[in-house]
């Protein structure tokens, strides 16, 4: 540093270099794009496709105490600036990732969040204590809000006493950062935010999809084998970019703004709402490149705009003028 | 990037490929994902064929050839819909002298995203994503003089068998070619595949069910009769088409004590694993990944 402020030196841009890292409770990111669980599987398989090194930190796919197949075929409907899923936590299984695929990732720059999924409340507790030893693992989320399990996760995500009691369960077998993933198809996400934060959570990720659904006019019967399924990609941007608004604002909780996110003004959208740092998701199955991409606009956006740190953004749309 | 655990993970999804495909675990998969180019192809032409069919020629640097049956993952040139790519078999290709590779894409206008890549202007530049996915074993099981294979397409389908049916023609395996479609403009290609039938001492056998080319009725009429002859030597069925007439086609393969494979097609979200939405469900009830351990399937290892 010259000591020289920008300012001083007419016609030079002498702008400190742009400090992409962002803090998330008590996780400290590198810069504030992650990849959304499920989008990118447990994060090595695609190290061909996409330089997992530069993200900020990866959430793997939904993780269960037994391995679990999947839903029947049809699985994802493509529809208008979106797509459905209904994939049914098809997984490897906990011990499996543990053991064979943290060791390959628990030594890169990224921070691993591991998500994890469960049909009872105990399930839970017990996927907490198993991950809990294992340094690789920067924290937990958990996915409570899952439409596309019969008698899953979405029960969790719906209440706001079942949701604390889950969370204040889960707090006591493990130590590690405690990230909830909320579901949008509530009447106030907020609530539950709260009631995550009651738990012990420290950080809220918004938001899991859209329940939704599509019909084959042809057949005339629903296109996915479960009838309904999870809606994402840019479809969901607004909606998704509401409550992480209103999430922010409502609870004393860091965020992370999930839904639809693709360029970087989608990127810059979400933190002014008050997102701490992000996840990429649907954007990945088009471009597998697409979150290192954002990682590189970004920096270059803030250089451009002359601004300073991620930190400077966070919330700013929520504050008065 | 610590080599032993990814290996580990690439060796475990090769092999087994999650936890659901223990009947396919004694395929013969790749130790490792095969490389695969995520660039920009130049659009070379679209050449117009009968409608609604067209052939899209694109040139991409640095992309492996594929094998017979694998696929590429292209969409329009930053059209913001249909959001996400889709899946072509590779139908030909060839070398081209910067080192680049020329890929053919036969298509059917159907939707969105087909459309947009008909409506594909030379020197665009498109995404592709390839070669994916897992071929035909076809060719390296059976050396030449083996045996006699029947490649069974349905309209489009024959996409998916262009480069096996050069495979075999250049390996010297004799095969026969059943091609059917509704009507005479859905055997596209049929001159392509009588070409190389004859040229591999076989012959081209289509069916129109309109009548208006080759025999009236289904294609399954004259391959079941074919398969029903001991003494016309098939030992492999290979097909490709719409999936009524991929069941037929195993069923009728079974009967007739003849093995062989079928190239699936369903939903795509990603085409390269990441997504797990292009289950097939295999005959044990499992499932398994189109993209990834298919889109060749065993007949037999399929729940049609």
């Amino acid at each position: 540093m010259s000591g020289v402020a920008a300012a001083d030196v007419p016609g030079a841009a002498v702008a400190a270099a742009p400090d992409l890292s962002t803090r998330v409770g008590p996780l400290r990111l590198r810069n504030p794009i992650l990849t959304a669980s499920g989008t990118f599987g447990y994060g090595l398989e695609f190290a061909e496709r996409a330089d997992l090194r530069r993200l900020g930190g990866l959430v793997t796919k939904g993780l269960s105490l037994e391995p679990l197949a999947g839903n029947p075929p049809v699985r994802i409907a493509e529809t208008r600036g979106g797509m459905l899923n209904s994939i049914g936590l098809q997984n490897i299984g906990v011990d499996r990732f543990l053991g064979d695929v943290l060791p390959g990732l628990k030594d890169l720059p990224p921070k691993v969040i591991v998500n994890l999924f469960g049909y009872a409340r105990d399930d839970y507790v017990r996927l907490a204590e198993r991950v809990d030893p294992h340094e690789g693992v920067a924290a937990v989320e958990l996915n409570v809000s899952c439409p596309n399990v019969s008698k899953g996760g979405i029960e969790f995500g719906h209440d706001p006493e079942i949701l604390s009691g889950l969370v204040r369960r889960v707090r006591s077998a493990t130590g590690k950062p405690i990230v909830v993933k909320l579901s949008p198809n509530v009447t106030s996400p907020q609530a539950l935010g709260e009631a995550a934060k009651a738990g012990g959570a420290d950080v809220l990720s918004a938001v899991n999809t859209f329940v939704g659904m599509a019909i084959d006019t042809a057949t005339r019967r629903p296109v996915l084998s479960t009838v309904r399924g999870g809606l994402s990609g840019p479809a969901i941007k607004p909606l998704a970019l509401r409550i992480v608004f209103d999430v922010a604002r409502a609870v004393d909780l860091p965020v992370i703004g999930i839904g639809g996110i693709e360029t970087v003004d989608d990127v810059l959208e979400f933190l002014l709402a008050g997102a701490s740092a992000v996840q990429v998701g649907t954007a990945l199955f088009r471009d597998p490149r697409t979150a290192e991409r954002l990682v590189d606009g970004l920096r270059e956006r803030m250089e451009a705009e002359s601004i300073p740190s991620i930190g400077s953004l966070i919330g700013a749309a929520a504050r008065p003028e | 990037m610590p080599r032993r655990g990814r290996d580990r993970v690439v060796a475990h999804f090769a092999e087994t490929g999650g936890p659901a495909r223990a009947s396919l675990a004694g395929r013969c998969y790749p130790r490792r994902a095969m490389a695969a180019v995520d660039s920009r192809g130049e659009v070379l032409d679209v050449q117009a064929l009968p409608l609604p069919y067209f052939l899209l020629r694109v040139r991409v640097a640095g992309m492996a050839a594929a094998a017979p049956g694998q696929f590429v993952m292209v969409a329009g040139a930053d059209r913001p819909e249909p959001y996400l790519r889709r899946a072509f078999s590779v139908y030909d290709q060839e070398a081209a002298a910067d080192g680049s590779l020329v890929i053919s894409l036969l298509g059917k206008v159907i939707g969105r995203g087909t459309a947009a890549l008909a409506a594909c202007v030379p020197g665009e530049r498109i995404p592709v994503l390839g070669p994916l996915g897992t071929g035909f074993h076809s060719v390296e099981r059976g050396g030449p003089g083996i045996g006699r294979a029947a490649l069974v397409a349905g309209g489009i389908g024959s996409a998916g068998l262009g480069l096996l049916a050069q495979a075999l023609e250049r390996a010297g395996r004799p095969f026969d070619f059943f091609y059917g479609g509704r009507s005479a403009e859905d055997l596209v290609e049929a001159e392509t595949f009588r070409r190389l039938s004859e040229s591999a001492a076989g012959r081209l056998i289509a069916t129109t069910e309109d009548g208006s080319a080759g025999e009236r009725g289904l294609i399954t009429a004259p391959l079941e009769a074919a398969l029903g002859n001991r003494d016309a030597g098939y030992t492999t069925v290979c097909t490709c088409g719409p999936h009524g007439l991929m069941a037929a086609v195993a069923r009728i393969a079974a009967a007739g004590g003849v093995g062989g494979e079928a190239a699936t097609e369903t939903p795509m979200g990603c085409g390269y694993g990441a997504c797990l939405g292009c289950a097939v469900t295999l005959s044990d009830g499992g499932y398994a990944l189109c993209c990834r351990q298919g889109p060749v399937f065993g007949l037999d290892e399929v729940a049609w």
